[in-house]
């Protein structure tokens, strides 16, 4: 049984598309990285796990409950950080991690003071004082307080300073490493490279492509550049190459697939220059969007 | 339980200060009084006021010399100030989620749709229950001075009830305005034009015998005054019209509340 099981699931609001005939798994403890620019549908897709909003089409379980009818069974078991994180104003932090916690079964007060002091979040502050940054580490000690076994994470790092973020990441590799299954949503691939096993490339509201990180990155594509004289664009024009680019007498592109074939055509001909390495997330992901 | 005690703590403030206004309301409101209180020259001079200026204020059913005939006329205010805050209570207490965007910290937590409405209309209630209450207790304690019979304390009771059943109507219309309407910032002022809508039409079937259906359309003209003073109760088929509009508006909040997108 996959943690998340999501089938063609759609959304769109009166005219304007949300996401389109989504499909994924998530398995249970692994860190799904979900990857797209801004506006791709990757908080729309969070929002139908939660039952915040509903699909217009297709279906999405979670830990093999229907989102939309058993919401409230679901919510037990996660913990959500949002992007933009909003907390009633008046109360204070400790009150309001006390009601977070009061919803679910358990003693939290431990953990409570064992994340705060991690996250270095002052307890006794009113929310409506706090900075961007300090309402982010609420959410993180009120995401993480009642040891859900599923995290949302959507955009987690912004307003958090690099230290604060690695700290966040070992707090999640430590609740990964205890089990939890984790849903990484990010527009920075930097930060889904570091922690991620599986990602999932949402472009204009469609999945693009689900794929093992490493082999995304090791087994499929590889930049290969040669330089040479008289280069033609044509000569590598074989199937699994994609992204061609001439520009100062070298020649860039993408291949997927058996590295002979570019070795052959490379063989036959007389080069300066090659190189052939794996691409970064980041220029796997251009190639996605363009 | 947790989010109906977390509402009615978030929301004390806000009955405070209708209740202060309402306490200066009654202060001032009594303190007028004393220049009519048993005043024949005000009877006179009453008399000489146009009856379509009378008719319009509801001022012509009621002996404002006497202190009963003095609250008959005051009702109307209640009334709209008991609606105006159930309203504003019950619109508010669902659409302020939307409006904070706490919608995502409230609604992600292991309760259904239909419990947080649930909570948070009771809170609302307990609200409009302090509210009458207060507005009785200030009323006895404010009129003490004019040695009152038990005569005008049982229609003093009479329309605290109605004023109640005012709230109860208002409170579920407001309820699912904040439940239906996706626009928060819309559901406030579309409440408040609801009541001010229903309280014209009131004096105008008052006005006019023409519109007199009118009478059916506006819970402002449910319970007049005039008649419970004159009946000593509330008409039951207004008593039934109200239940109804409250049913269908609980029923409607919910079902719309538990099928809708959140605005975030």
């Amino acid at each position: 049984m996959s943690i998340i099981d999501v089938t063609n699931l759609t959304k769109y609001y009166g005219k304007s598309r949300g996401i389109v005939d989504v499909s994924f798994q998530v398995e249970e403890g692994e860190i799904f990285g979900f990857i797209g620019p801004n506006g791709a549908g990757k908080s729309t897709t969070i929002r139908l796990l939660l039952s915040l909003i509903h699909p217009t089409s297709g279906s999405a379980r979670v830990f093999d409950l229907d989102v939309v009818t058993q919401g409230p069974e679901i919510r037990r078991n996660i913990g959500y950080l949002p992007s933009e994180v909003y907390y009633y104003e008046g109360m204070k932090v400790i009150d309001l991690l006390r009601y977070s916690a009061s919803f679910f079964p358990g003693d939290f007060t431990k953990r409570m003071h064992e994340l705060s002091e991690i996250m270095e979040l002052e307890l006794n502050r009113r929310i409506s004082d706090l900075s961007y940054g300090n309402k982010k580490k609420v959410g993180i000690v009120q995401g993480l307080l009642h040891s859900p076994r599923l995290l949302f994470l959507d955009e987690p790092t912004a307003g958090l300073d690099p230290l604060m973020q690695r700290k966040f990441f070992n707090l999640i590799r430590e609740e990964n490493a205890r089990g939890v299954t984790v849903f990484f949503s990010s527009h920075i691939l930097g930060e889904v490279q570091r922690l991620c096993t599986r990602v999932g490339i949402i472009r204009e509201g469609r999945m693009a492509e689900i794929s093992d990180i490493r082999s995304l990155q090791q087994n499929n594509y590889k930049k290969v550049r040669v330089m040479a004289e008289g280069l033609d664009a044509d000569l590598f024009q074989i199937p699994g190459v994609t992204n061609i680019q001439v520009e100062d007498g070298s020649l860039n592109f993408f291949f997927k697939g058996d590295i002979n074939l570019v070795l052959q055509k490379i063989g036959g001909m007389r080069v300066e220059d090659v190189t052939i390495e794996e691409p970064t997330l980041e220029e796997i992901f251009m190639h996605y969007y363009e | 339980m947790r989010i109906f005690i977390r509402e009615l703590k978030a929301n004390f403030k806000s009955l405070l200060i209708w209740s202060v206004v309402l306490f200066l309301l009654i202060m001032i409101a009594v303190a007028k009084f004393s220049a009519f209180f048993e005043n024949p020259e005000m009877l006179s001079m009453l008399d000489s006021i146009p009856p379509a200026m009378l008719d319009a204020l509801d001022m012509r059913s009621f002996n404002l010399t006497t202190l009963s005939g003095f609250y008959g006329f005051m009702f109307i205010y209640f009334g709209l100030m008991g609606a105006m805050a159930a309203a504003m209570w019950g619109s508010d207490i669902i659409s302020k989620e939307e409006r904070d965007k706490t919608v995502e910290f409230s609604l992600v937590l292991p309760v259904s749709r239909s419990q947080v409405i649930t909570a948070k209309a009771l809170a609302a209630l307990v609200n409009c229950i302090g509210f009458v209450l207060i507005t009785w207790i200030v009323s006895i304690i404010a009129v003490q001075q004019y040695n009152p019979d038990k005569a005008f304390f049982d229609f003093l009771a009479l329309e605290m009830q109605a004023m109640f059943v005012l709230e109860m109507i208002f409170l579920a219309i407001g309820l699912l305005l904040g439940c239906a309407m996706k626009h928060y910032k819309r559901s406030g002022s579309t409440a408040v034009a609801i009541i001010l809508t229903t309280y014209f039409l009131s004096i105008l079937s008052g006005m006019e015998e023409k519109l007199d259906f009118l009478k059916y359309l506006t819970p402002f003209k449910y319970f007049d005054a005039g008649n419970m003073f004159r009946t000593g109760q509330m008409e039951s088929i207004y008593l039934i019209i109200s239940i109804c509009i409250v049913l269908v508006c609980v029923f409607g909040a919910y079902w719309i509340y538990n099928r809708r997108d959140l605005y975030i």
